[in-house]
């Protein structure tokens, strides 16, 4: 069914480096130097330094896997588990990158609610997205590829105007250096995950680039942009914050976009968090892309129908959802299954696939 | 008339002209050849009477001969035809030719073309005009419009393929292009969808325009309408495929791109550097002319701290008064800007330039006097009005416009968010268009970088050695890099 794919559908392997990003720079990035700080303290942005490394070398890994496996991944469980098992880590998959359509877009209503509309209501604004996200979609690859783009362009925008509040950094607030223990590197590593997920949709995404074999670079390429970036947001938020402060901001990156003054505008975040609506219009269409297009393949599925059963469903529990806990819990668990998944799970299907081959070979 | 009737047509060239004579204008006469009876039938107002009386009457005269062979070997038409088929005779009749038939003979009939020749002058362009530059617009004939393109482009690759269209006004639609420089894939699409139009009437290049656009559901156009020859021409030596329409002073270009719209063919004539910034401005105004007044509702409705207090001042004292939210203010003075635009051109040119000036200066004086609107927001609107003429298109004007309205009511109703909303909705839109099946938001996607040198800058002619890739030209080379003039050392 993969080979099916129209020429005009593919794009060239230069998008990946706005894919991978399109996909990771969501909504994590708001709140993430907060819960980094909590275990390694400031020391802490080498887990971003550790993080983005090993998502490269996964990046790596599913390149490698798809490429044994003939560029289906459906095909490779299959092979690899058997039909039924197979099928239904296959299911799980699918099931799990929809996930990311939910949290990153309940976690984006929830902040336009905290910070610009108090009483606005869920359902109004989830409706407006879910209908824009289904006419995105419905448009095909190639334009929700586009709209990653414009992602990228705005989230590197809104990341360069940190360099606004530089003039008020300490940057004495990173020293002493090094002073942690490894492991508490690794767990503040572990938090950094939900930043980096969406690797795994490359699984789906590469029977659609025009030549797979030359996509490495670009897919890592886009992984690095995003680790430069996030370690810029990061070492922004340890040297502009103090400790005592950042253990109180929930945002950190609002209260420094509040600083932010320019002779027409006073409040930057009232746009900055708007504007930011096209970074999560991309995430969650691609979210929703990739995983209509896993249960068209997996079961035989309308592309369209699917997609819109998959709409109801995020409308309806982004309703349910409503309050911080329930948002935060949300947001742990994907990061928690996303780490269980991409940092375990792929490379032991990487090891299984190696020692299967060089039995029959 | 029946419609079964209606395509059914003579067999006997008899009954042909008992049907044609219902007309006036259509005249059947006697006349005598070399001592014998002929029928001569034409329709005078399709006919030039003074080629008729002055150039055929006197050779039919003096004409030795009575068969049609000799008759027409004797007149100075070349484009004279003998021709049996009676449903040729009437297609022929129709386009300004005369007939010429042995009474009590065969069917046989000499076709003799003294057609009418009426159509305006060429004049200046005025919807592109340009204040250096040629003059020249296309006129309502397609073989005038068809010269003045030829003229340009004296070469014989310009390949001019004629396809008629239109059951009842049998118009004739040319689509012309370089052979050995447009792509051929190109080429094909445009006349495959002009040839399957089906439609009764085509008066104006524009139906056929909606009729082979990509996507009719959006109020973008996806070809680029143009009344300049040398526009076109220049188009054609990019590699894009020009349409003509007879009785149409528009040609359409394509496969076009949506920055394409923003580029005035003044841009070549000036210096780049020049050009390249009244692009930049063009588009900075058509983002203005989209999003001003929605921004001024969204911030006055529900972000009033997103601006500093002094700015803020001014804007609510000039509000002070106005017993209106901002979104009736600004709807209402949309519309009244709406309103004088379609009045102005509907009126009579010299009536609508007044009525333009006192309408616009009286309403919007004395609706601030009279405190229905803020004068801050009559700047605005009156601003963002001006530059949605900016687009060098006509067409394109109309969208933006348009689009006004809907970011209007986003503004109103979630604010700034709402504005977002709308920007997703229309760059999913634009993302998904395609002209003659190419990227419409092409170069900025798919990301092109060689093909930015003519987009929203201009860079200099020594820099455009290479046709745009987007058309998939297929000779991509302008001229020849190396031969062109080198750049000098210092003191060389």
């Amino acid at each position: 069914m993969a080979n099916l794919i129209p020429e005009r559908s593919k794009v060239s392997p230069f998008f990946l480096f706005f894919l991978i990003p399109g996909m990771q720079v969501g909504v994590g990035v708001f709140g993430f130097p907060r819960y980094l700080a909590d275990e390694a303290g400031f020391d802490s942005w080498l887990a971003v330094i550790i993080t983005g490394i090993s998502t490269s070398v996964i990046i790596w890994l599913v390149f490698i896997i798809l490429k044994r496996g003939g560029g289906d991944i459906i095909e490779i469980h299959r092979n690899t588990f058997g039909k039924w098992i197979g099928g239904f880590i296959s299911f799980l998959m699918f099931l799990y990158l929809f996930s990311f359509s939910l949290v990153i877009l309940r976690t984006y209503t929830e902040v336009i609610q905290i910070w610009i509309f108090p009483d606005l209501s869920t359902w109004s604004i989830t409706l407006a997205y879910c209908i824009l996200a289904y006419y995105a979609v419905i448009k095909g690859f190639r334009v929700v590829t586009g709209l990653s783009i414009f992602a990228v362009i705005i989230s590197f925008l809104a990341f360069s105007s940190l360099i606004g509040p530089l003039e008020y950094i300490e940057v004495r607030n990173l020293l002493p250096l090094l002073d942690h223990s490894i492991s508490e590197y690794l767990t503040s590593a572990k938090t950094m995950v939900l930043g980096f997920l969406g690797v795994k949709m490359l699984f789906i995404y590469y029977p659609f680039i025009k030549k797979p074999d030359k996509a490495v670079k670009w897919a890592i390429g886009g992984n690095v942009f995003t680790l430069v970036v996030y370690l810029f947001v990061v070492l922004a938020a340890f040297v502009f914050y103090s400790p005592g402060q950042l253990q109180k901001t929930v945002w950190p990156l609002f209260t420094m976009w509040q600083i932010i003054e320019l002779p027409f505008i006073e409040r930057f975040e009232y746009l900055a968090i708007p504007a930011w609506g096209a970074v999560i219009l991309s995430g969650v269409c691609l979210a929703l892309w990739v995983s209509s297009r896993g249960f068209r393949l997996l079961f035989s599925f309308n592309q369209k129908q699917t997609l819109i059963v998959l709409l109801l469903i995020v409308f309806s529990l982004s309703v349910i959802f409503q309050t911080r806990e329930a948002i935060d819990r949300m947001n742990t668990v994907t990061a928690e299954i996303g780490f269980y998944f991409t940092y375990i799970y792929i490379p032991i299907l990487w090891l299984i696939q190696s020692i299967r081959k060089k039995g029959s070979s | 008339m029946k419609p079964d009737n209606f395509n059914h047509s003579p067999v006997t060239l008899t009954s042909l002209l008992e049907t044609l004579k219902a007309s006036r204008d259509f005249h059947l006469q006697a006349f005598t050849i070399a001592g014998k009876p002929f029928n001569l039938f034409y329709y005078s107002s399709l006919t030039d009477q003074t080629v008729f009386k002055k150039e055929l009457l006197p050779c039919l005269r003096k004409a030795e001969n009575s068969s049609l062979k000799e008759i027409t070997e004797a007149i100075p038409f070349i484009e004279a035809l003998i021709v049996k088929d009676v449903k040729k005779v009437e297609e022929k009749l129709l386009t300004g030719f005369l007939g010429l038939n042995l009474q009590g003979g065969t069917d046989e009939c000499l076709l003799i073309p003294v057609k009418e020749q009426k159509h305006r002058d060429v004049t200046v362009p005025e919807v592109e005009f340009s204040v250096i530059g040629p003059k020249e617009g296309f006129i309502e004939d397609i073989d005038t419009n068809i010269y003045l393109i030829r003229k340009r482009l004296p070469v014989k690759n310009l390949i001019n393929s004629e396809i008629e269209v239109g059951s009842l006004s049998k118009t004739r639609v040319a689509v012309l292009y370089l052979d050995g420089i447009a792509d051929e894939e190109n080429v094909n699409t445009i006349k495959q969808r002009v040839e399957d139009i089906e439609f009764d009437h085509i008066d104006d290049s524009s139906y056929i325009n909606q009729l082979i656009e990509d996507n009719s559901k959006s109020p973008f156009p996806q070809l680029l309408d143009t009344e300049r020859p040398d526009r076109t021409a220049a188009s054609l030596t990019e590699g894009k495929v020009a349409v003509l329409v007879d009785g149409s002073p528009t040609a359409i270009i394509g496969p076009t791109t949506f920055l394409e719209f923003f580029s005035a063919f003044d841009d070549y004539f000036s210096n780049w550097i020049i050009s390249s910034i009244l692009r930049v401005i063009r588009v900075f105004s058509v983002a203005f002319s989209i999003f001003a007044t929605a921004i001024y509702v969204a911030v006055l409705t529900y972000h009033t701290p997103l601006i500093p207090r002094d700015l803020l001042d001014t804007l609510v004292q000039s509000r002070d008064a106005i017993p209106f939210p901002p979104i009736i203010e600004a709807v209402f003075l949309e519309l009244t800007i709406e309103l004088l635009r379609e009045a102005g051109a509907r009126l009579p040119s010299k009536v609508g330039q007044t009525i333009g000036i006192v309408g616009g200066i009286v309403i919007g004086t004395a609706a601030v006097e009279a405190g229905l609107t803020s004068n801050v927001l009559l700047i605005i609107v009156a601003l963002s009005a001006l530059a949605s003429f900016t687009t060098p298109i006509y067409r394109i004007g109309n969208t933006i416009r348009l689009l006004r309205f809907p970011f209007l009511f986003a503004a109103q109703l979630w604010g700034l968010v709402g504005i977002f909303i709308g920007i997703g909705f229309l760059l999913v839109h634009l993302l998904g268009l395609t002209s003659l099946g190419r990227p419409y938001l092409e170069p900025l996607y798919p990301l092109r970088l060689q093909d930015m040198k003519d987009s929203v800058i201009r860079l200099p002619f020594s820099r455009q050695s290479q046709r745009p890739v987007h058309m998939r030209p297929d000779n991509p080379k302008r001229f020849n890099k190396q031969q062109a003039r080198k750049t000098r050392d210092i003191d060389d």
